[in-house]
C-alpha cells in the first residue's frame, strides 16, 4: 500500500511540476499561433452583453484569413464567466496557466475586470480593451492594461455640450443609476454646464433594480425639463420611458452609450426608443464604410445567426489596437516588443474612436459619436467623433 | 401633481396588494412564506409570451392557457417539492420555496434567454380614459383597480362562505383537527398553491406590462409585495390589499420628495408599524399556549 501511495506522489508531483514549468514557459505565441483570451457572459443574468466577446471573434477571423499576422494565426478562447466576478477568476486563471495566453482583450464587467486586473499585472499579460469605462483600470497608469472605451465623465461632458449647443436646451435634467457608472457621467455633464453657467433643474439617482419610476418621472414633469439625460441600465431606462409616457411627460432624453444598442432598445420598449440620443464608442452598424461593409460581409459568412448591433461591433473595436499593434511589430514577436508598438500608437482608427497611447496614458480615447434611433430602430448619426476638451487627464 | 402621485401610488400600489394577496393565500393554510412566488409569475408570463410571439395567437387565447399552466405549475411544485417533506418545520419548507425559486430562474434562462423582452399586454399605458372630468387613467391602471376588487371580493367572500374556502381556513389554525373533521388537507393544500399560483401570475403580468420582462424581473416587486402583505397582516385578505396600496403611496410621496430615499422609505415605515403591531395593520394576534 505504502508503495502505491508512494508512486502516486511521485506521478503527482511530476505532473505538477511540469504543468507549472510548461506554464511559466509558455509566452502565448510560437511561430504557427498567437494566442488571445475573452471572457464574457455567454450565460446568467447579464448574457446580452456576451456578444462583445463573439465580436471580437468576427475580427479574428477576417485576420486569419487575410493569412494572420505575418504568418501567425490567432488562436481565440472566450470563457463564459457568467457576469460573476469569481468565475472570471477562475477562467482567467485557467487561460493564463493552462492554455498559456498572450493577451486578453476586452472582458465585459468593471468588477469582472478589477477582479483580474492585479493578477493579469503580476503574470506580465497584456490586456487590451476592457469592456468597461473603470477610471481605476487607467488612473494610475497600469503598464500592461490597454483602455479603448471613453470614459463616462468624458462622454457627460461631451453630451451635455451637445443638449446646451445643437439642442438648444435651458432646462437639462439628469436621471443616474446611483453608482460609478451614473456619477462619473453626472461630474463630467456637471462640470461642462459649469462651463455655461448653468445647473441641473434636477438631478435625480436611481437605484438598479427599482421597479417603479413613477414619483422620478413625476419630478422630472415638475421640474420643467425639455431634455433629461440619463446614464442608467437597459431596464431602468425602459420603464423610465413607459412611466413617462403615462404621465404625459414628454422630454428628449439623451442616452450614454450603454444604451446603444437600438435593436434591443427599441424591441424592449415597444418603440419609445424612437428619437432617443445616445453617445456611442462605434461607427452606427449600418454606416456605408469601407471597414464597416467588410466586416458586415464577414458577419454573414462567419456568424450568420449573430444580431448585427452595438454590442457585437464593440468586440471588433475593442480588439482592433492589439491586432494593429501585433502588426507594427513584425515577425519577431516578444512582449517588450508588442508593449512598445501599444505605448507609441497614435490616432489609430479603424470603425471605433481614434485610439491614442503613450508610456504615461493608457487611456485611448476622450471621443464619442452622437446617434439617435430612428424608426424601426434604424441609426441616425447626428455628431462624428467628438472629443471632451475639458478632459483633465489628458494634460496629465 | 397631487392626484398624479395618489392615482400612481395607488395603481402600482394596487398592484403589489394583487401579488402579496397571491403570498397571504398560501400562507393562511400552511404557515409557509413561498419564497418562489415571483418566479411562479415570471414563468406564467414567460409562458404567455411565448403563446404571443412565438406562436401568434391573441391574448384572449393566451390569457386562459397561462392561467390553466399556473394552476398545474402551482400545483405540480407543490406535489413535486412540498409534500415529499418528512416532517418538515417552516424553516424547512421555506427553504424548499427557495430552492424551487432558484430551479425556475434556472430554467427560465435556459428557455428564453437572459435578454430583456417587451411583453405585449392587452391593457395599453398609453390608452386613457377620462374617468371624472380632469381626472384620465390609462388602460392598464384602471385594469389593476378593478382587477384588485374583484379578486379581493371573490377571495373574501371564498373564505368567508364557501366550504373549500371554510376548509382552507381551518386546515390552517389546525391541520391535524381538519384531518379529523374529514378535510382532505393534502388536496386543499395542492388547491391553495394553484390559485396563489393564478392570481400571481396576474399580478406579474400586470408587472411585466410596465417594466420589461426577463427571468430576474419578479425580484424587487416580490420583496415590496411580501413587505405589503406583512404591513397589512398576512392572514388578512383585505389587510394585504390596503398594505400593498398604503405602500404604494408612501413610496411615491416619499420617492417624489427625496428620491435617493424612495428604495428604503417603505421598509423604515414597516418596520416601525410592525415594531407596533408585530401581525400587521389588520390581522389578528394570536397567542399560542405552550
Amino acid at each position: 500500500m505504502k508503495k502505491v501511495v508512494f508512486a502516486f506522489m511521485i506521478v503527482f508531483t511530476f505532473l505538477a511540476v511540469s504543468t507549472f514549468a510548461n506554464a511559466a514557459a509558455r509566452p502565448g505565441y510560437d511561430d504557427k499561433e498567437i494566442r488571445i483570451g475573452q471572457w464574457g457572459p455567454q450565460t446568467g443574468p447579464a448574457a446580452p452583453w456576451g456578444s462583445v466577446a463573439r465580436g471580437s471573434a468576427l475580427l479574428f477571423n477576417v485576420v486569419n484569413e487575410q493569412g494572420g499576422i505575418h504568418g501567425r494565426k490567432i488562436k481565440y478562447f472566450i470563457r463564459d464567466d457568467q457576469y460573476n466576478p469569481a468565475q472570471t477568476k477562475a477562467v482567467v486563471k485557467e487561460l493564463v496557466e493552462r492554455v498559456g495566453v498572450f493577451a486578453f482583450v476586452g472582458g465585459v464587467g468593471g468588477a469582472c475586470g478589477l477582479a483580474v486586473m492585479d493578477y493579469l499585472a503580476e503574470n506580465k499579460i497584456i490586456w487590451v480593451g476592457p469592456s468597461a469605462a473603470i477610471t481605476d483600470f487607467v488612473f494610475p497608469v497600469k503598464p500592461y492594461l490597454f483602455a479603448v472605451y471613453p470614459l463616462y465623465e468624458d462622454e457627460g461632458s461631451i453630451l451635455a455640450k451637445y443638449v446646451v449647443e445643437k439642442l438648444k436646451s435651458k432646462k437639462i435634467a439628469f436621471f443616474y443609476q446611483n453608482d460609478a457608472y451614473g456619477k462619473d457621467g453626472l461630474k463630467g455633464a456637471k462640470k461642462r454646464l459649469a462651463t455655461y453657467k448653468m445647473k441641473f433643474v434636477e438631478e435625480i439617482p436611481v437605484e438598479p433594480g427599482e421597479k417603479d419610476l413613477s414619483s422620478q418621472m413625476l419630478k422630472f414633469k415638475k421640474s420643467g425639463a425639455d431634455v433629461v439625460m440619463m446614464f442608467v441600465n437597459p431596464t431602468i431606462a425602459t420603464i423610465a420611458l413607459k412611466t413617462s409616457a403615462t404621465v404625459d411627460f414628454k422630454p428628449q432624453w439623451v442616452s450614454s452609450n450603454t444604451l446603444s444598442d437600438y435593436g434591443l432598445m427599441f424591441k424592449i420598449t415597444g418603440g419609445l426608443w424612437e428619437g432617443v440620443i445616445t453617445g456611442a464608442f462605434g461607427m452606427t452598424p449600418t454606416a456605408d464604410h469601407p471597414l464597416m461593409n467588410m466586416y458586415r460581409e464577414a458577419g454573414k459568412k462567419y456568424a450568420p445567426e449573430e444580431r448585427w448591433g452595438t454590442f457585437y461591433l464593440a468586440g471588433v473595436v475593442f480588439a482592433d489596437p492589439l491586432v494593429e499593434a501585433l502588426k507594427r511589430v513584425g515577425p519577431k514577436l516578444t512582449r517588450d516588443a508588442a508593449l512598445r508598438e501599444l505605448n507609441s500608437l497614435t490616432n489609430h482608427q479603424t470603425i471605433g474612436p481614434k485610439i491614442t497611447w503613450t508610456p504615461k496614458i493608457h487611456q485611448g480615447t476622450d471621443s464619442i459619436q452622437i446617434q439617435k434611433c430612428g424608426p424601426n430602430a434604424s441609426y441616425i448619426l447626428l455628431q462624428d467623433w467628438t472629443p471632451n476638451e475639458l478632459a483633465t487627464w489628458k494634460k496629465k | 401633481m397631487f392626484e398624479m402621485l395618489l392615482i400612481e401610488g395607488l395603481a402600482i400600489g394596487a398592484c403589489y396588494g394583487l401579488f402579496g394577496v397571491a403570498v397571504a393565500i398560501i400562507y393562511k393554510t400552511s404557515d409557509v412564506i413561498n419564497f418562489a412566488q415571483g418566479e411562479m409569475g415570471m414563468v406564467a408570463t414567460f409562458v404567455a409570451y411565448h403563446i404571443m410571439v412565438i406562436y401568434g395567437f391573441p391574448f384572449w387565447i393566451a390569457f386562459p392557457a397561462t392561467m390553466i399552466f399556473a394552476l398545474l405549475l402551482g400545483m405540480a411544485i407543490e406535489f413535486c417539492f412540498l409534500r415529499p417533506a418528512k416532517n418538515p418545520t417552516v424553516l424547512g419548507l421555506l427553504i424548499i420555496t427557495l430552492g424551487a425559486e432558484m430551479l425556475l430562474m434556472g430554467a427560465a434562462g435556459w428557455k428564453w434567454g437572459a435578454e430583456q423582452k417587451d411583453f405585449p399586454f392587452l391593457l395599453s399605458i398609453h390608452k386613457k380614459y377620462e374617468i371624472f372630468p380632469g381626472l384620465a387613467l390609462n388602460e392598464w391602471t384602471i385594469g389593476v383597480f378593478i382587477l384588485s376588487i374583484v379578486i379581493m371580493t371573490l377571495l373574501f367572500l371564498f373564505f368567508r362562505y364557501s366550504r373549500l374556502g371554510i376548509a382552507m381556513r381551518a386546515t390552517q389554525q389546525n391541520t391535524n383537527a381538519a384531518k379529523i373533521m374529514g378535510i382532505k388537507v393534502e388536496r386543499v393544500f395542492s388547491i391553495t398553491w394553484g390559485i396563489s399560483s393564478m392570481i400571481g401570475a396576474i399580478a406579474a403580468m400586470f408587472f411585466a406590462a410596465r417594466s420589461v420582462l426577463d427571468p430576474n424581473f419578479m425580484m424587487e416587486p416580490f420583496m415590496r409585495a411580501f413587505a405589503a402583505a406583512v404591513l397589512g397582516g398576512l392572514t388578512s385578505i383585505p389587510g394585504v390589499v390596503i398594505g400593498g396600496l398604503f405602500l404604494g403611496i408612501i413610496e411615491n410621496f416619499f420617492g417624489y420628495a427625496w428620491p435617493e430615499w424612495k428604495p428604503i422609505v417603505a421598509f423604515v415605515v414597516i418596520i416601525l408599524i410592525i415594531t407596533i403591531r408585530p401581525s400587521g395593520l389588520f390581522s389578528k394576534h394570536y397567542v399560542k399556549k405552550v
